[in-house]
Parts: structure tokens; C-alpha cells; sequence
């Protein structure tokens, strides 16, 4: 008898998410197969990579992080022109640090316009990001919300203490959720379900499922997400088939063994090349977990993870 | 079946207080509403107290004894607590529970023989909860071989798969489920005994009746003893007492593979009917599982 290659029998389909707006917009989602199981299924999207601004210049970065922005790290707007022309973002996640409460505390309208002028300045796609204080984020990302109306940004991150909020601002103005939950598929799915109850329409819902870097409990975040694909592609759960976002490029630089600078310990090596391979290999392993979305920060990570992205999909 | 109530409970927000403070009207009328409803055997639990324990547990024997005369189940980690509780009762008590932990086997057996009193055998080992159901099968044996050598006999062994929280770990619910079907085979002559409330453990509180009625049904289908219970649901009662026949024949035909057309039932039943869903995993659980 001939051998026969087992193969997993599909029932579901990740739905399909536009990100943008006319010529620059950007689709991902759309898989009917688990993540480059091109053998079994397609992928007719593959993984887009975005890059990090912030709204304000970063003070706690290794300086390996730091060196590709010296030049813009006080103007978003030019960093994120940079990272578009120069480093091949294919979106930008402004992360909108500023307004935590407890630090700078910018408000809301400031920011706003902020995020409007590095919509303006980009012909790519905007994930705006707030900084996960509730009441602050339900005022940030609405206004930006409502400045930037039609724009279909992301907006996230969206949890259940300010879904209300901010999905009703989403679904006014015409933007996307990224709906967050802590590493949980049971509880992603309940936030995807109520905000399917306020009325967010699918097209317009991605997935955040937290992520973390290697050596830090990666391996929970692989679980959770290969779970929900596990349950959106082969047991119909409607309710998780939508794209998965990974904001890795903060978790991955933020590690000890990312900032350790080579002088204090050299047995660690050169600390440029451990935090740059430590957020490619964080992110290709998110990628096999079924990430849509990967949030990068440094050039050569991106080209590291854009380069096997190609290979992959061969 | 055996119903065990579980609401004499120190964490229970309706008697936890008046268990503290030794006030016998109410923990008598709480005694006194579960064995009216219907239950068996009257669980007391008093968590892990270590000071005053003792003095409790004789307190809250006494107290319940002199309204009822069922079966108590005594449920404390205070092994002297436990012995206090053991001397003072008329009736054979259950032990609630001996684990195979080896800092905790053989005092328990040697209380069990001691009081002649029947026993939960918890499947919770030296290497913490079991992984899945050969894990349970494996502590069963080792289990009922300590118990064996300690001079007790399979029938007075109540052997605790160990139920989780549908909202932690579908495959562990599932694990427990299959365990329960072997354990006739594994140890022939042992009673089985299920928390059946721990599965909806995390569910909004006004929702957890459909996930435990749902599971105890699908725990009778493999040979249940005994289901510690919430004393308070009526319905549940009903259920494990052959009352709601159409209940059990929907959940019991889903399991053997039948699928209804779940949105022309009438709503109680698609809520047991969605219920078995993920209890089976066949639909990952959320909170709002009831309304997709």
C-alpha cells in the first residue's frame, strides 16, 4: 500500500481585515490553513511587519535600539517617515507612551494631533497604540479616533474594562479594534464575542493575544495562539477566526539579556547582535504561531524576519 | 447517586461567617435546608484552619448532628481537626480526603482505620495534579495499594479524579471524564466521588448551574458514585434523581454522537445543549458560551 501524507482536514477560515485607507491600504487574515502549512491550504496574505514610533523620544532603550532613530527620535513624524522609506515598514504602530498618567500624562487632543500628522506623512497603514490605563486610553484613542475619521487605523490595545468605550468610538469613525486579552484563548474569545455584541463589525476585529519574548514565556503565547488556530481553522469557532497582532519588538528589547551591555558581562557577547537576533527569533516564532501583524523595532530584525517571511512562502 | 452538599462551607458567603463564630441557627437551618432538598451526605468544610481547628470542627459536628442524622463528610487539611471531627460523630463519617501525597497518606489512613471511617481517595500526588487520565489511573493503583496494605477494604475508598475549571483547561475536564470510565476496571470495588461544582469554577456565578447539572449528567453516564454538589440547586437534584429523564436523554445522546438542531430547542435545552459542547470540547468555552 502506498504511503499516504496525513493531512489535516480544515473547516474554517480566518477572516479577511483591511488596515488603511485607497491606495496604501494593506489586507492580512485570510488563511485556511495553519500558519505556511502552504501544502495544506493558503495564506493569500502573508504577515505584514510594522514598525514602532513613539510619541515620545524613548529613555529607556539599549543604545543598539537607539542608533537606526538618532536622527528622529525626537520627531515622530520623521521617524516614521524613516522607518517607511528607509527601513521598509509596511505599517507603523505609533505607540502613544506619552499619555500614560503616571509618566508625561499628554492629553488627549495633543496627542490626537500627533497621530494625525504621522498619518499624514505615511502612505502606510497606522496601528495606534495607547498605553493600557483604561480611562486615559478610552479619551486617546477616541479623539484620535474621531480626528482621524475614515482612516481605518488599528486601535488598540482594547481590553473588556474599555471595549465600550472604544469600540463604539471605532465603529463611528470607522477604524479597527485590536482586541486584547492576557494569554487566555477563553477569555480572547469572550472579548471578540462581546464586541461582536456592540456591533464591531468582523472585518473590522484583529486579535491581541499579549505576547512575550524568548526566555520569558514565549512558549504560552505559541500555545494560546496556535489554540485559537486550532479552533478557527478546523472546529468552526467563528469567534476566534480573525488575524492574530503580536506586539513583540517592546517585550523582546526590554529583557535583561537584550539591555546587558557587552562591557558588564562579556560573555554575553555583542549586545547589538543578541537584541536583534532576540526580537527576529521571538518574532519568527510568533510567526509560526500565527501572527498577522508583527510590531518590530530594529531594521535588521525586520530584514531577518522579512527575508524568511519570503522563504517560507517560497 | 449519592448527593454530597457541599454548603457547609467556610468560604460560603452565606454560613463561611457563622461558621467562624459558632452560630448554630445558622449553620443548623443550612444542615436542615440541604438534607429537605434532598442531599445524602452533609459535607463540612473548614478550609485548612490550623489554630482553633479542632475546637471548630467538634463544634460544627455537634452542631449538625443534633438537626440531622445523615452521613457527614469531614473536609479539612488539619489532620488534628479532622480526628477531632472523627471522635465526636455518631454516624461513620467520610474523610474528605486523603491525597497520595506522601507527607499525607498514611496519617489519613491511619485515621480512616482508626475511626472505621470511609474515605476520599484524592488523586493528587507527590508530583501535584495529574496530567491526564493514565496519570489518575496510575495514582488509583498506588493509592488503593497504600490503602490495601493499611488494612482498607476497595469499598470504603471514594476515589476523587480531580474536576477543573472548564475555563482552565478543557483538556484536564476531559482527562477527568475518561478517567471515570476506566476506574471500574482499574479498581474494582471502589466508589467514585466528583466535585462536580469545581468544573464551573471562574463562571459568572448566576451561570454555573448549567456547567455543573451538564457534567454531573455526563459523570453519571460513566458510573458517578457519588457528586459533591451544590445543595442548593434544585434542579441538579431533580436531575440525579431521575426527575428530568429528558434532560439526561439529550445530553447522554449528544455524548453517543447525535447532534440536535440546537436552535429550534426550547432555551433550557439549548443551554444544556451548548453546555455539552464545550464540556465535550467541541466548542471552546467563554464566558457568553450560552449565547453562541
Amino acid at each position: 500500500m502506498a504511503f499516504e501524507i496525513p493531512r489535516t482536514t480544515y473547516s474554517g477560515k480566518i477572516r479577511e481585515v483591511t488596515a488603511g485607507k485607497g491606495e496604501s491600504a494593506l489586507t492580512v487574515g485570510g488563511e485556511t490553513a495553519f500558519p505556511f502549512y502552504l501544502f495544506e491550504g493558503q495564506m493569500p496574505h502573508l504577515p505584514r511587519l510594522a514598525m514602532e514610533v513613539y510619541d515620545s523620544p524613548p529613555s529607556d532603550w539599549p543604545e543598539a535600539a537607539v542608533e537606526p532613530f538618532k536622527d528622529v527620535i525626537n520627531d515622530p513624524v520623521n521617524w516614521a517617515k524613516k522607518c517607511v522609506k528607509e527601513y521598509g515598514a509596511e505599517m507603523i504602530c505609533l505607540q502613544l507612551t506619552s499619555t500614560d498618567p503616571n509618566g508625561e500624562n499628554r492629553p488627549a487632543d495633543k496627542a490626537a494631533e500627533i497621530v494625525k500628522k504621522v498619518a499624514d506623512a505615511v502612505s502606510v497603514p497606522l496601528i495606534v497604540w495607547g498605553t493600557a490605563n483604561h480611562d486615559k486610553d478610552v479619551e486617546v484613542l477616541s479623539a484620535a479616533a474621531e480626528m482621524c475619521r475614515d482612516r481605518n487605523f488599528i486601535l488598540g490595545p482594547v481590553e473588556e474594562g474599555d471595549h465600550k468605550q472604544i469600540g463604539a468610538a471605532a465603529k463611528e469613525f470607522n477604524h479597527i479594534i485590536a482586541a486584547a486579552t492576557p494569554i487566555d484563548i477563553n477569555l480572547a474569545k469572550q472579548l471578540n464575542i462581546l464586541l461582536g455584541n456592540l456591533g464591531v463589525p468582523d472585518d473590522k476585529l484583529i486579535i491581541d493575544p499579549t505576547v512575550s519574548g524568548i526566555g520569558y514565556g514565549i512558549e504560552y503565547c505559541y500555545s494560546a495562539m496556535e489554540r485559537m488556530r486550532i479552533a478557527a481553522l478546523t472546529q468552526q469557532d467563528t469567534k476566534l477566526q480573525f488575524p492574530i497582532i503580536a506586539n513583540i519588538a517592546r517585550e523582546a528589547w526590554k529583557t535583561k539579556e537584550a539591555r546587558i551591555s557587552e562591557k558588564e558581562n562579556p560573555k554575553m557577547g555583542e549586545a547589538k547582535r543578541r537584541g536583534i537576533l532576540l526580537e527576529a527569533m521571538s518574532a519568527t516564532l510568533l510567526l509560526m504561531a500565527g501572527a498577522d501583524i508583527l510590531v518590530m523595532r530594529h531594521p535588521d530584525a525586520l530584514r531577518l524576519v522579512k527575508e524568511l517571511i519570503k522563504d517560507l512562502a517560497g | 447517586m449519592i448527593l454530597i452538599g457541599e454548603n457547609l462551607n467556610i468560604t460560603s458567603s452565606v454560613v463561611g461567617e457563622p461558621l467562624k463564630a459558632k452560630n448554630a441557627a445558622a449553620v443548623q437551618a443550612m444542615a436542615k435546608e440541604e438534607a429537605q432538598a434532598g442531599i445524602d451526605v452533609l459535607d463540612i468544610n473548614i478550609g485548612p484552619m490550623r489554630k482553633g481547628g479542632g475546637e471548630l470542627m467538634e463544634w460544627a459536628v455537634k452542631t449538625v448532628q443534633s438537626v440531622t442524622d445523615k452521613m457527614l463528610s469531614l473536609d479539612t487539611a488539619n489532620m488534628d481537626a479532622m480526628e477531632a471531627g472523627l471522635k465526636v460523630s455518631k454516624n461513620k463519617v467520610l474523610i474528605n480526603s486523603v491525597s497520595l501525597q506522601s507527607s499525607r497518606i498514611d496519617l489519613g489512613l491511619e485515621l480512616a482505620q482508626r475511626y472505621k471511617a470511609d474515605l476520599i481517595g484524592l488523586l493528587w500526588s507527590n508530583e501535584g495534579m495529574p496530567r491526564d487520565a493514565n496519570e489518575r489511573a496510575l495514582n488509583t493503583v498506588n493509592f488503593v495499594y497504600k490503602a490495601n496494605a493499611a488494612g482498607i477494604a476497595n469499598e470504603r475508598i471514594w476515589i476523587d479524579p480531580i474536576v477543573s475549571p472548564v475555563s482552565v483547561e478543557i483538556n484536564q475536564v476531559k482527562a477527568c471524564t475518561e478517567f471515570l470510565g476506566m476506574l471500574g476496571e482499574i479498581a474494582p470495588g471502589c466508589k467514585s466521588v466528583a466535585g462536580i461544582s469545581n468544573v464551573s469554577s471562574g463562571t459568572p456565578v448566576e451561570l454555573r448551574c448549567w456547567l455543573n447539572r451538564t457534567y454531573m449528567i455526563m459523570l453519571m453516564k460513566q458510573g458517578l458514585y457519588a457528586g459533591i454538589v451544590d445543595g442548593t440547586d434544585k434542579d441538579l437534584i431533580a436531575i440525579a434523581r431521575g426527575k428530568q429523564p429528558e434532560v439526561v436523554k439529550l445530553v447522554n445522546g449528544m455524548i453517543e454522537g447525535e447532534k440536535p438542531n440546537i436552535a429550534s430547542l426550547p432555551k433550557e435545552m439549548q443551554n444544556y445543549a451548548r453546555t455539552v459542547r464545550v464540556l465535550t470540547g467541541e466548542s471552546l468555552y467563554s464566558h457568553s458560551w450560552l449565547e453562541v
